[in-house]
């Protein structure tokens, strides 16, 4: 027997109920405490952005309130926003799913890459010669399956040869990212193009079609729809509790007969699929065709966007909305208040840390 | 008569919800052994960090040599010649002795190691705790350690010497000349102070002993000759607790063992080789207890008997069936079931709560669907919480934010309720007080009794005595011989632990000394 350094050796027979709640705190339902959570950090970033404004001479509270209406109170925007958040929910999603094995994809730029990719060559393959909608459907299919086998290469390493996945899932975004400069510059490149490298754009029968009168695409609902299964997958069914159990002690997950490396593995193929989903979606309803910039930070931003959703599916929704909602933020803050393009950056960046911090010390003071 | 080295006068301190220590006094004089006895939890831990000047009292008095003192850090306390021999020993291992009593001397002695070890020479000789001030601590056995720290701390000047539970880690030789130091400490005028829940070393050492229960004083300085067992188990407990009765049912002969490990080498997780040629044999109905010094290979033996650890040669069967293939997952189908050795690493899933580490256990879990059917899973939680009796906590609980001793009932209700072909429990009672032992130890035996074989390992001898068939007495990696545990010698058992006659130095029991 050990006697316990610390405090509250609380040994008495029957457990007693949980610890009364220490402040008003543990009161609060969850999802108050989230929003305060979220309010507060944001109001923070959004105080020292400020300040970061009047150094460099601008007025921030006309930057403000011009980002504000440019953005929230315009319909093309907040249009604008919903379809950029559908890439950075689907990328987040890839960090979600691994991360509950207790995996870290730093990948997510590649597997959309690779999805894209995969989603341009059926496209090419195709051309016009198959109806529309099976073109559309087999690229969707095909850019899942791209985006999954980019990842489980990622997941093989780690488990054959020990290679971290957070490394190798970095360093293949990188071979994604040459592999389609190669195509599209080479073997792929339109020849009709205007001579800039690029794929031939995907047969209009082939694109996502959008909701009449806007320039929303479909693909949201396979978003919308993704976020649902995934949090579904997780509160449902025993594979998403087994990988609770692997990511919360995969020891623990061993010594109960979990096949461990099968759901490792397939944690982080189910994360790619949901990145390559994404990059056919992002080819298919917003690009059309593959060029340099294509999928350029979507996986990114969707790796900060689960940290801020703190790897849950649902909360995943709400920061890909911010975030997005921050991108095209910036425009305004570009085009209206003349200020260079890195700024929104910065107050990203003061989001992110005010938020992630917020939820560590939360953590700290937990524990 | 002269004042107490040290008094502690209504003495609070409350964590959160807990009053940890409630005016509590207590006192050591020049001269005595002085034993404070209690269950986990019951404050003892806490009192000492009081007195050590870790923690400060919410009230109360601290007097020393009759004087009020204030002690806000273990340097104050030192310095009033309070010296404190924790359970983890605080050496480096990489030192020589010499350099690590250096060390802790510090500014005191600048006149070089050569100096130092004059004096270690004369401590050891004045307080008859030999020590080779050379040799570096990582080659020395716990025991030996523990015998640096005591004079470490006698050197810096201490009157009064705290042990905390100091024999939890010894063998039965070691522990007899750890009284003999202690008994030399008194006769020289020391006040000792010795932590510990086994009855048997209060009567053994003890002058006057202290019963501390949820964080008050039940029984304070008494002779404990005053007092029978079952009176202090009352005082420790609350209530009377009866002897354990052991139905001992004979062991049917024909039916294949429940465990047999044949020549079992394994590597250890230091890639060291931890297990030699182990062989031992469970038949169903048999409680086999493993003994040994901390490191000798008991958790690997456990792991092995579980799957969980690869065998470089030799086999493991469980029910007669040589364990293959994926391991784990066979030995998990042949109806084994373990009690880690260390719960909180190697149970605990972090986000889960009680009801979600039920599935955890290995046994078939019910299925709805492409789900678990949790609501089934909850009444089978909730009926054998009834059965095993151990207080399992609410199933919404996070189990990574219970205390140890209530993970522990977790893991053991998960384990013990339903009947199994093998269990392998180590260190079953860790962390639970008197009482859940107790149950557990029931539980073992009525599982026994319904046909499991057991394998048991234990720091506790007299736990092993009391409830194996045979004890396996482990020694560096092999299993140095088996004795029956009816008129069990304790001190042959102590002798296999420490692999002859005397204490050779024990490599394998670094890991465990940290």
């Amino acid at each position: 027997m050990t006697a316990t350094a610390t405090p509250p050796e609380r040994e008495v027979g029957p457990v007693p109920a949980a610890p009364a709640a220490p402040t008003g705190r543990a009161a609060l339902p969850a999802i108050a405490d989230t929003v305060l959570r979220w309010a507060a950090a944001l109001a923070a970033a959004v105080a020292v952005f400020g300040a970061v404004l009047l150094v460099t001479g601008a007025d921030p509270v006309s930057v403000f309130t011009n980002a504000w209406s440019n953005t929230v109170l315009n319909g093309d925007a907040v249009q604008q926003i919903l379809i950029k958040a559908g890439p950075f929910a689907l990328t987040a999603l890839a960090v979600v799913v691994p991360s509950r094995a207790g995996l870290v994809n730093v990948g997510g730029e590649g597997q959309l890459i690779a999805g894209g990719i995969a989603a341009a060559g059926v496209s090419l393959a195709l051309g016009s010669t198959s109806p529309g909608g099976l073109t559309m459907i087999l690229m969707i299919v095909a850019g899942i399956a791209a985006g999954a086998a980019w990842a489980g290469v990622a997941a093989l390493l780690r488990l054959t040869v020990k290679v971290n996945e957070a490394v190798s899932t970095l360093l293949l975004n990188y071979v994604a990212l040459d592999l389609m400069l190669f195509l599209i510059y080479q073997p792929w490149k339109d020849p009709h193009g205007t001579g800039q490298p690029a794929t031939p754009p995907v047969p209009d029968a082939a694109k996502l079609p959008v909701f009449t009168g806007s320039a929303v695409h479909v693909g949201l609902l396979l978003v919308a729809l993704a976020v649902v299964a995934v949090w579904a997958v997780f509160r449902w069914t025993a594979w998403g509790y087994r990988l609770a159990a692997v990511g919360g002690n995969p020891e623990a997950a061993r010594r109960a007969g979990l096949p461990v490396t099968r759901l490792l593995l397939t944690a982080m193929i189910v994360g790619g699929a949901l990145a390559g989903l994404g990059g056919a979606i992002h080819l298919a309803g917003v690009e059309y065709q593959l060029r340099p910039s294509f999928g350029s930070q979507l996986g990114y931003i969707g790796f900060l966007a689960s940290w801020l959703a703190r790897h849950r599916p649902g909360p995943v929704l709400l920061s890909a909305v911010v975030l997005a909602g921050l991108a095209v933020a910036g425009d305004s803050l570009q085009i209206d208040s003349a200020l260079p393009a890195a700024t929104v950056n910065i107050l990203t960046g003061l989001i992110l840390i005010a938020v992630l911090g917020w939820t560590g010390s939360r953590k700290k003071a937990r524990a | 008569m002269r004042p107490p080295l040290i008094e502690v006068l209504d003495h609070s301190i409350r964590f959160g919800e807990v009053l940890a220590n409630d005016r509590v006094g207590f006192d050591v004089r020049a001269g005595e052994i002085h034993a404070l006895v209690g269950e986990n939890g019951a404050g003892k831990s806490t009192l000492l960090k009081l007195i050590y000047g870790v923690y400060r009292p919410d009230s109360g008095e601290l007097l020393a040599d009759g004087k009020q003192v204030l002690i806000t850090s273990p340097a104050d306390a030192r310095a009033l010649g309070i010296g404190m021999v924790f359970q983890d020993l605080r050496l480096v291992p990489a030192l020589t002795v010499t350099e690590n009593i250096a060390l802790a001397l510090g500014g005191r002695f600048r006149t070089g190691l050569d100096r130092v070890s004059r004096q270690i020479h004369e401590a050891s000789v004045r307080h008859g705790l030999q020590v080779d001030p050379d040799r570096q601590v990582r080659h020395l056995s716990i025991g030996e350690r523990q015998r640096v720290e005591i004079l470490k701390v006698l050197m810096t000047g201490a009157r009064l010497v705290i042990l905390d539970e100091p024999t939890s880690v010894l063998a039965p030789q070691e522990v007899e000349s750890l009284f003999g130091v202690m008994r030399r400490m008194r006769e020289n005028g020391f006040g000792v102070v010795i932590v510990t829940h086994k009855l048997g070393e209060v009567r053994a050492v003890a002058d006057r002993v202290t019963v501390l229960r949820a964080g008050r004083v039940v029984l304070r300085g008494a002779d404990p000759a005053d007092h029978d067992d079952a009176a202090l188990v009352e005082a420790m407990v609350g209530r009377r607790v009866p002897p354990l009765t052991r139905p001992r049912p004979p062991v049917p002969d024909d039916a294949p063992p429940a465990l047999e490990l044949v020549a079992v080498d394994a590597d250890g997780d230091r890639g060291h080789q931890a297990l030699h040629g182990a062989g031992l044999r469970v038949r169903p109905g048999e409680i086999v207890g493993v003994a040994g010094v901390a490191g000798s290979g008991q958790k690997e033996l456990c792991e092995v008997a579980l799957g969980l650890r690869p065998t470089t040669s030799g086999e493991v069967r469980i029910a007669g069936t040589p364990l293959s293939g994926d391991t784990v997952t066979h030995a998990l189908a042949l109806g084994a079931v373990g009690i880690p050795e260390d719960p909180v690493s190697d149970s605990v899933v972090v986000g889960l709560t009680v009801l979600e580490h039920m599935p955890l256990g290995g046994r078939p879990v019910p299925k709805r669907g492409v789900g678990i059917d949790w609501k089934a899973l909850a009444t089978r939680s909730r009926e054998a919480d009834e059965r095993a009796g151990l207080h399992l906590a609410p199933l919404h609980r996070q189990v990574s934010e219970l205390s140890g001793g209530t993970i522990q009932r977790v893991v053991l209700t998960r384990a013990l309720a339903d009947d199994a072909a093998l269990i392998v429990a180590a260190y079953p009672s860790r962390g639970l007080d008197i009482a859940n032992t107790r149950r557990t130890q029931e539980l073992l035996l009525e599982r026994a009794a319904g046909g499991a074989g057991v394998l048991m390992v234990s720091e506790d001898l007299d736990e092993l005595i009391s409830m194996a068939d045979r004890i396996v007495v482990m020694h560096d990696g092999q299993v140095a011989g088996t004795v029956d545990a009816v008129g069990a010698d304790r001190m042959a058992i102590g002798r296999l632990m420490l692999g002859g006659a005397d204490a050779a130095p024990q490599p394998d029991a670094e890991g465990s000394a940290a």
